[in-house]
C-alpha cells in the first residue's frame, strides 16, 4: 500500500515537474529579457533624445560624455555616435567590440553576449546615429541563477512530497491493512475478533467502527442461529426420543397382551396335565418303570408353570391402590444383603445408597425381586472374567433413581431396543429364559415408575430406575 | 360322602378334576357353563362348587354370586388361569388373573385358586373351605 502510495507520487513528479520547471524556466527567461530589453531601449531611447535635445552635441565632449554615462549607468559596455562629420565612441566599455551590421533584435542574438542597437538622430537637420551595446551577460546570470534557485525549489518540494506521501502512506496502509484483515477474517467465518483500528484519520475511525458494529451484528446473528438450529436439534432428538419410546411402549404392551393370552392358554393346558400326571402316578405301583416318565412330565410342568407365572408378571398391571408405600432405601439395602450371597467372587459388588427414607409406592416382595433381577443380570453380563457392579439410590427433584451399573461388554442399540421384550436374550441356551428383564419391565411398570437402559458395546450398561417419591405426611 | 359340582368350559380341565377328586373319594359331577351349573344345583344340590372364572355365556362371578345369594352353605372354590382370554386376548388393559380372583371373592367365593395347581393344593382348599378334610 505504502509501496504504491510512493510510486504513484514519483510518477507523478517524475512527470509533472520537468513540465513545470521548462514551462517555469520559459516565463523566468522571457520575462528577464523582456525586463532586459525594455530597459537597454528605453535607456537608448532617452540617451538619444538627450542628444538630439542638445543640439547633436557640440562639442563632440560633450556627447562623449553622455556616451560615458550610457556605459556607467546603463549597463553598456559599447556606445558611439556617428553622423556625417566622423564618430565619437566612449573610450569606457571593451574597446574590442564593434557593431555588427545588424542591430540585436532579441535578447542573445548573434552570440556575442552584447545587445547592439541603432538609434538614428536628426538634430536641426544633422542626421546623425547613436550606437549602443549593453552588456547581456549580467542578465544571463541572473536568469541562470533564478533557474537554479526553482530547480532548487522544485528539489525541496519533491524531497518534502516524497516524505509526506511515505508518512502517509505508512499511516493510511497500516489501518486500512487492518481492517482488511479484519474484513477477511470475517469472510472466513471468525467473528470473534474485535475490529479496532487505531487512527488518528477520522475517516479510518469510523470506516473501523462501522465495520466492528457490522462484525458484532453479524455475531449476535450468527450466535442466533446456532441457538436456533441447537434448539430445533434438541426438539428433533426429543421428538426422537418421544416416538422411540411411544414405539417401545407400544411393542412391550403388544407383546404383553399376546403373553397374556398366551398364559391363560397354557395355564388351562397345564392343569390337566398336571392333575393327570399325578393321578397316574399315585395309581401306579411303586416299582413300576413308567413312575420315573411321569415324574419327568410333572416336573417339565411345573417348569412350564414358573415360566407363564414370569409372563404374566410382565403384563401384569397393578391397581396403585393396592401397592404399599415402602421405603426404597431400605428395601433395596435388604436385597443387596441377599444378593451379596450370590454374587461370584470374580465379581466386585460396590453400592452407592443415599441415605433415606425414600418413600415409594410398590409391592415389597416384587421390588426385591426387581433389584435381585437386575442384579444377576449385570453379573452374567460380566462373563467369566468378572469386573464390578454397582447398584445406587439417589434422590432428585420428587424422584427416587435406582441405578444398576456394570463395566461389562454391553450392548449394542439393536440389543438394547428389544431387551425388555419376553424371551427376547443373548445368551445360549439353557443359560437364562429370557425372561428377567421383561419381569423387572412389567414390576416396574405395574408400579407407576419408568426404566431405562444406557449402553454401547464395550462401555457396560446401566439400567435407571425412576420411582416418584410418595409424600407421607410426617 | 361329598357332593362336588365342577364348573369350566373346558373339558380337559374337567375331566381333570374329575379324576384327581373321584380318586380322593368325592362324588363329582360336571357342567359346561354357569347356566348348567346353576341348573345343576338346583337341581340336585352341592357341597363345594369348583368354578372356572372366564366362561362363555353367565361368567364365573355372576355364577358365583347367584349361588352364594341362594344357597350360602355351599363352599364356592373359585379357579382361573388368568391373563387374556377370548375376545380381549389382544386388548392392551388385560384382566390379570389377581383381578379375576379379586372379583371372585368379592363375589362370594370361599377360595381362590390360581391355574395350574396341583393335586395338594386343591384338596387342600376342599378341605379348608368345608371344614373337612379329604377322605
Amino acid at each position: 500500500m505504502s509501496a504504491a502510495v510512493i510510486a504513484v507520487v514519483v510518477a507523478a513528479h517524475a512527470v509533472l515537474l520537468p513540465v513545470l520547471y521548462v514551462r517555469l524556466s520559459d516565463v523566468v527567461r522571457a520575462s528577464h529579457e523582456r525586463l532586459f530589453v525594455d530597459h537597454a531601449r528605453t535607456f537608448a531611447r532617452m540617451l538619444a533624445d538627450q542628444l538630439e535635445l542638445e543640439g547633436a552635441a557640440d562639442p563632440p565632449q560633450r556627447i562623449r560624455d553622455l556616451l560615458d554615462i550610457a556605459i556607467l549607468n546603463g549597463d553598456g559596455v559599447y556606445a558611439e555616435y556617428v553622423d556625417g562629420r566622423g564618430a565619437v565612441r566612449s573610450r569606457l566599455g571593451r574597446a574590442a567590440l564593434r557593431m555588427p551590421a545588424q542591430q540585436d533584435f532579441s535578447f542573445r542574438e548573434h552570440g556575442d553576449h552584447v545587445y547592439f542597437l541603432k538609434l538614428p538622430i536628426n538634430s536641426g537637420g544633422r542626421i546623425a546615429e547613436l550606437r549602443i551595446g549593453f552588456d547581456e551577460m549580467p542578465t544571463e546570470a541572473d536568469i541562470g541563477r533564478a533557474l537554479r534557485r526553482m530547480l532548487a525549489v522544485l528539489a525541496v518540494y519533491t524531497g518534502f512530497s516524497l516524505a509526506v506521501a511515505l508518512y502517509f502512506g505508512v499511516r493510511l496502509a497500516r489501518p486500512i491493512r487492518e481492517l482488511q484483515d479484519g474484513a477477511r477474517a470475517i469472510a472466513s467465518g471468525d467473528y470473534a475478533k474485535r475490529l479496532g483500528v487505531a487512527s488518528r484519520i477520522g475517516e479510518l475511525q469510523d470506516l473501523s467502527a462501522d465495520l466492528d458494529h457490522m462484525r458484532r451484528a453479524l455475531v449476535d446473528v450468527n450466535q442466533q442461529l446456532r441457538a436456533e438450529i441447537a434448539e430445533k436439534e434438541r426438539a428433533e432428538e426429543r421428538r426422537r426420543g418421544l416416538e422411540n419410546d411411544l414405539r417401545h411402549r407400544q411393542r412391550l404392551d403388544t407383546v404383553g397382551t399376546l403373553a397374556g393370552g398366551i398364559a391363560h392358554e397354557f395355564n388351562n393346558a397345564l392343569l390337566p396335565i398336571i392333575l393327570f400326571t399325578e393321578a397316574a402316578l399315585e395309581d401306579l405301583p411303586a416299582e413300576s418303570p413308567t413312575r420315573e416318565d411321569l415324574s419327568r412330565v410333572l416336573g417339565s410342568a411345573r417348569r412350564a408353570r414358573e415360566v407363564v407365572r414370569k409372563i404374566l408378571t410382565f403384563s401384569h398391571k397393578f391397581d396403585q391402590a393396592q401397592l404399599a408405600v415402602v421405603d426404597l432405601v431400605e428395601t433395596v439395602a435388604e436385597s443387596l444383603k441377599l444378593f451379596s450371597a450370590l454374587v461370584p467372587t470374580t465379581v466386585t459388588l460396590t453400592s452407592a445408597l443415599e441415605p433415606g427414607p425414600m418413600p415409594v409406592r410398590a409391592d415389597p416382595a416384587l421390588l426385591q425381586q426387581l433389584v435381585m433381577n437386575l442384579g444377576v443380570n449385570a453379573y452374567q453380563s460380566l462373563g467369566k472374567t468378572g469386573g464390578v457392579v454397582t447398584i445406587g439410590l439417589r434422590r432428585a427433584a420428587g424422584v427416587a433413581e435406582l441405578w444398576v451399573r456394570d463395566n461389562g461388554h454391553g450392548m449394542d442399540e439393536a440389543t438394547a431396543a428389544r431387551i425388555f421384550e419376553p424371551f427376547f436374550t443373548t445368551r445360549g441356551v439353557g443359560e437364562g429364559t429370557g425372561l428377567g428383564l421383561s419381569v423387572v419391565h412389567g414390576i416396574v411398570e405395574s408400579f407407576g415408575a419408568r426404566i431405562s437402559v444406557e449402553t454401547a458395546v464395550g462401555a457396560g450398561t446401566t439400567f435407571r430406575l425412576f420411582f416418584p417419591i410418595v409424600e407421607v405426611p410426617s | 360322602m361329598m357332593n362336588i359340582l365342577v364348573v369350566d368350559d373346558e373339558g380337559d380341565v374337567r375331566d381333570a378334576l374329575r379324576r384327581v377328586l373321584v380318586r380322593a373319594g368325592f362324588e363329582v359331577r360336571c357342567v359346561g357353563n354357569g347356566a348348567e351349573a346353576l341348573e345343576e344345583i338346583r337341581r340336585a344340590g352341592a357341597d363345594v362348587v369348583i368354578t372356572d372364572i372366564i366362561m362363555p355365556g353367565v361368567d364365573g362371578v355372576e355364577t358365583i354370586g347367584t349361588i352364594r345369594a341362594e344357597y350360602p352353605a355351599v363352599h364356592i372354590i373359585a379357579i382361573s388361569g388368568g391373563g387374556n382370554f377370548g375376545d380381549t386376548a389382544y386388548q392392551p388393559t388385560a384382566i390379570t388373573t389377581s383381578a379375576y380372583l379379586a372379583a371372585a371373592n368379592k363375589a362370594g367365593a370361599d377360595q381362590v385358586l390360581t391355574k395350574p395347581f396341583e393335586t395338594a393344593e386343591l384338596l387342600r382348599a376342599i378341605g379348608r373351605s368345608s371344614g373337612i378334610g379329604n377322605a
